[in-house]
Parts: C-alpha cells; sequence; structure tokens
C-alpha cells in the first residue's frame, strides 16, 4: 500500500517515541540497580554508572532470603500454571466435543467470572484460607488459582478451529476420550496451550494482589511483595535496593518472553482470541 | 426394536452428560468454592457488622448501605474511579485501536518489532513498573524532573496532588496494560480481509475513513471486548500502584471503589463496608456491561 512520506515517518517517530517510554524504564532499572547510592541522586542522567558496583544485589541478599522468596514465585507459579492448563483444557474439551444440559449455562457462568472484580471473593477467600490454616504460605496464595476462566476461553476458541470430522473418524474407529485427548487433540492446541501457560506462568510469577493479603513473613514472600519493602513507608525508601530488586523480579518473564515472543504473539494474534 | 434404540440412544446421552460434566468438575469445584460461593458470601456479609475477628457478626439490615451512600467520601471514591475509567480507556482503548490500525495497514517497515516492543511490558511486573516510575518521575530529582527543568518546566508534586496523583498512576497502570490490549486488537484488524482493504485504498478514500467505515465495524467485536476488559481489569490493575506508591492518599485523592473496598476490610476492618462496596462495585460493572451492549450490540460485527 502506497502512502505519503510525511505520514509515514510521523507515525514512525510516534512509534518510535512510544516504544522509548514503555521500555527505557527497563533499562534504566537495570543501569541504576549497579549505581552506588550517591551516584544514583548526583549522576540522574548516566543510566551507567562510572564506578559500577554490586552492592545493592549484596544488600537484597543479606537482608532477605533471596532463594527462598525465588523458590516461592516459582513454586507458586509453577503450580498455578500446571493446575490452570489442566483443569482449562479438559473444561475445554468437555465445552467443544460434548453435548450435554446445561452446557452454555455452565460455558456463560465460568466465562462470566472474567468481569467479577477480586474484592467480592476477597473477604470470603481470605476466611478459608484462614479456616484451612494455609494463611502465610504458598499453598495458600496456590489454592484459589487451580482453575481460570481466560484459560477456558482461550483453549476452547483454539480447539474449536480442529475440523470435527477428525474427532468423528477416531470416534469410529472406537478410540477411546483419553486417547484422542492425548494423540489427537493435545498435539493440535499445544501452540495455543504452551502460549496460555506461559501468559499464566508469568501472570503469577507478577501476582500482587492476593499474595499481599496471604503471605506475612518476608521468609515466605514473593518477589513482588519482597520489592515493594524497599519503598514502603515503614522499610524506609531505598531506590538502588529496590532496583536490583526489580531486576531480579524481570528476569525470569523477560527471558521467556524474549526467547518466545515471536511464538507467544503468533498465537495471541493468529487463534482468534478475542 | 425402536423402543431398543430409544434406550440405548438415552443410556448414550446420560454417558455424554456424565462424562461432559466429569471434565467440568475441576473448574466447576474451583469456581463454586472460590468464586461463586464468596461471591453470595460477601452479598451476605454486606448486611452485618463485623470486624474479621469476633465470633460474634451482628445483623444490621440495610445499615451498611445507608451508611456507604451516605458518607460524602463514597462520592469522592466514586469521582476517582469515573476519572480512572476515562483515562483508562483513552490510553487503553482508543490509542492502542489506532496504533493496530496503523501497525496492521498503513506502515510496511518495523511492524514485527513495534510488535515485540509494545507487547514487553506486559509480561513485567506492575510493582516493577511502579517503582521505577515512582523514580523517573520524582518531582525533584528524577530525570524526567531534571531534563524538565533545563526548559523551565516544573514537574508536579504528584504524589501529593489531587488530580494529578489520579493521571500518573493511570499513566503508570497503562505502561502495563496498553501492549496486552494493542496485541488483542492488533489480532483482530489482522484478521480483517486486506482484498476489501486495497480495493478501497485504489479509490483513494482516505485512511481515517477506511478506520472508521472498514477496521472498527469489522473488528467491534474484539473492540467491545477490549473495551469492557479495559474498565473491569485495568480498574483492578490500578490497585497495585495505589497500595505502592500512595496508599490511596493523599486524603482518599487516589483511591478507587477496589483499592477502598481492600482499605475496609484489611486496614480498618469494616467488613460490612467494604463488602457493601464490592457489591456496589459489580452493579456499576453489570451497568457499564449492560448499556455498552445496549447501546453498542445494533452494530456489531461478529468475526469468524
Amino acid at each position: 500500500m502506497k502512502i505519503n512520506r510525511t505520514v509515514e515517518f510521523t507515525w514512525h517517530v510516534i512509534f518510535m517515541a512510544t516504544v522509548l517510554v514503555l521500555v527505557f524504564p527497563i533499562i534504566y532499572a537495570v543501569g541504576m540497580s549497579f549505581k552506588p547510592l550517591e551516584d544514583a541522586y548526583n549522576n540522574v542522567l548516566n543510566i551507567f554508572s562510572l564506578h559500577p558496583t554490586l552492592e545493592n544485589y549484596i544488600t537484597f541478599f543479606d537482608t532477605l532470603p533471596v532463594l527462598k522468596v525465588t523458590m516461592n514465585t516459582f513454586i507458586i507459579a509453577s503450580v498455578a500454571t500446571i493446575f490452570k492448563v489442566f483443569t482449562s483444557f479438559l473444561a475445554a474439551y468437555a465445552f467443544v466435543y460434548f453435548q450435554f444440559k446445561g452446557k452454555e449455562i455452565v460455558y456463560f457462568l465460568l466465562i462470566s467470572t472474567i468481569f467479577i472484580p477480586f474484592t467480592v471473593t476477597m473477604i470470603p477467600n481470605y476466611l478459608i484460607i484462614s479456616d484451612l490454616g494455609l494463611l502465610d504460605s504458598v499453598w495458600g496464595v496456590i489454592l484459589p488459582q487451580l482453575a481460570d476462566a481466560i484459560g477456558i476461553f482461550l483453549i476452547t476458541q483454539s480447539m474449536r478451529s480442529i475440523p470435527l470430522s477428525l474427532i468423528e473418524v477416531a470416534r469410529l474407529d472406537n478410540l477411546g476420550h483419553g486417547k484422542i485427548m492425548k494423540d489427537i487433540v493435545f498435539p493440535l492446541v499445544r501452540p495455543a496451550v504452551t502460549s496460555v501457560g506461559i501468559w499464566f506462568f508469568i501472570s503469577s510469577w507478577n501476582e500482587f494482589v492476593w499474595p499481599v493479603l496471604i503471605l506475612k513473613t518476608t521468609e515466605n514472600y514473593t518477589l513482588p511483595l519482597a520489592l515493594q519493602m524497599y519503598i514502603s513507608s515503614e522499610g524506609g525508601t531505598n531506590f538502588t535496593v529496590a532496583m536490583a530488586v526489580s531486576v531480579i523480579t524481570m528476569i525470569i518473564p523477560l527471558i521467556l518472553y524474549l526467547t518466545f515472543q515471536k511464538y507467544i504473539i503468533g498465537t495471541f494474534t493468529s487463534s482468534g482470541i478475542k | 426394536m425402536s423402543a431398543f434404540a430409544a434406550v440405548r440412544k438415552s443410556l448414550q446421552l446420560n454417558r455424554e452428560n456424565a462424562i461432559g460434566y466429569g471434565l467440568l468438575i475441576p473448574s466447576i469445584i474451583i469456581f463454586a468454592v472460590f468464586t461463586f460461593w464468596p461471591f453470595l458470601y460477601t452479598v451476605y456479609l454486606s448486611f452485618f457488622d463485623w470486624n474479621m475477628i469476633s465470633p460474634e457478626k451482628e445483623f444490621v439490615g440495610f445499615k451498611n448501605y445507608m451508611e456507604v451512600l451516605g458518607d460524602p467520601r463514597t462520592y469522592q471514591i466514586l469521582g476517582n474511579t469515573f476519572l480512572y475509567i476515562v483515562i483508562l480507556l483513552a490510553i487503553n482503548c482508543v490509542v492502542p485501536y489506532i496504533f493496530a490500525f496503523v501497525i496492521g495497514v498503513v506502515l510496511q517497515r518495523w511492524n514485527g518489532f513495534y510488535k515485540s516492543a509494545l507487547f514487553l511490558p506486559a509480561f513485567i511486573s506492575l510493582v516493577v513498573g511502579s517503582i521505577l516510575f515512582t523514580w523517573i518521575l520524582n518531582p525533584v530529582s528524577g530525570p524526567v524532573a531534571i531534563v524538565f527543568g533545563w526548559i523551565g518546566l516544573e514537574i508536579p508534586n504528584w504524589t501529593k496532588t489531587e488530580g494529578w496523583v489520579i493521571l500518573v498512576l493511570s499513566l503508570i497502570t497503562s505502561w502495563k496494560v496498553f501492549g496486552y490490549n494493542f496485541i488483542l486488537l492488533y489480532a483482530s484488524i489482522n484478521g480483517i480481509s486486506k482484498e476489501i482493504i486495497e480495493s478501497a485504498r485504489l479509490d483513494n478514500i482516505p485512511l481515517w475513513r477506511i478506520f472508521l467505515q472498514i477496521i472498527l465495524p469489522m473488528s467491534s467485536a474484539t473492540g467491545v471486548y477490549v473495551f469492557i476488559l479495559t474498565i473491569v481489569q485495568s480498574l483492578q490493575y490500578v490497585f497495585t500502584p495505589v497500595k505502592v506508591v500512595t496508599q490511596g492518599g493523599p486524603d482518599y485523592a487516589s483511591s478507587n471503589l477496589i483499592y477502598h473496598a481492600y482499605h475496609e476490610a484489611f486496614v480498618v476492618y469494616r467488613t460490612g463496608h467494604s463488602a457493601t462496596l464490592s457489591i456496589m462495585t459489580m452493579g456499576l460493572f453489570l451497568v457499564l456491561l449492560f448499556l455498552y451492549f445496549k447501546f453498542a450490540d445494533r452494530g456489531i460485527y461478529y468475526e469468524n
């Protein structure tokens, strides 16, 4: 499509500026995490310090059990992801390949939970976790997150694109549902399932609202909660350490995104997510 | 024979029913226990005075509703909530729509780069974003303040100034939300037949008319979804910068319905007020959803 050169140039300027606003903070944080504190205040405009130091990372490792905190974050994110993918896959399979009474109603009820604000379920869920004795435990964070409406929705969308005749042929050959799921449907929706899984993992890794209610002691914290400590009013404000913790919090999601970006964007833009 | 066939068919149907439900049971249990029951219990709590600790809950009828509706602070917070909604919709619905159109249809180069870069912050913790921007936008010592200082501009002390605080917290939230919405809209616009757009271009129809008359109607199902998602989810995302940066201050100027419900429950332990506010939020969401569907359903073109 031919377009006016000036128009094209203007748009490139707008997009570059937007990209700069979105990505600059991340680069700036990496630079600042290696600055000594006085440098952070005196050399604000130098992204990278002339006297790089590891002291911010050392402070973080000295004040918190960092490995434990990272493990907590990892356990929550992986267990929640595995369960969500599994329950969403089974539910999607039921919605796409079965005709049963009340199917539409159940589908509608499950999907409509996307639009329920979390404050509506916050107090009762807190009480349930408390009654189960799971306050201040990673399992208390994980438990309510074992199923996911967006996951059901996305995987259902992706399964609908598989030709039904394929499944009918398999049924005529007397293949059981377990085998059809494992050998026919799963391989065909694997790209969507993987992308949804990565998305779940990262969302859960970054999750803040629910863990902040459940986790109380620092050794049970996840990375985003630990990060908050360094600029909270109680803990005093230590921005350079906060930047070091930010970098550690960002590393895994960034690596996952940069490794799988073509794949994730591909799935998001082709599988009819809406 | 026909009776036998009917019995067989009904048995098969029953079996289908059973397997269908069986596959749904894990999801249904989780949602029943952690979403539907809590929702009902929150409705129940809105009729009681309680502090989450005391063994006794006192039934007070509609007293919580009267108190919440009689409190001028509620209206301040409602006003804040609408302000957040308007700003978030402008930044995360209107702008990404235009961006998705230009990147998907108009530009020939660097499209892939723009897509990856715009989507990137969606993968990063909003706590990280809140802290980065608190430093970068620090009105005295932050890099933006220093650069602005060269040309004689001052950054308002936004964490302490009514109005500004909502704008900046919305911007921080948008940093995270923008790319996700952009990708959803891009996906939808990308799915529109290129031939329609090409022939419009051959007829010399200007780009803004292509956007308004072809792209907008043909991607409207996704458009509506992103519109609703922006209201419902970004309003909840705002919770994170509010909690991390201002705790609702100064004097409730940055609080919204979501944060205020949290504050009532877990800071001042008034579960009745919190539950009432949550039910009101839910009501507000439902009204917005309903109005939007009523208003927009006529023009929606369903893709696929």
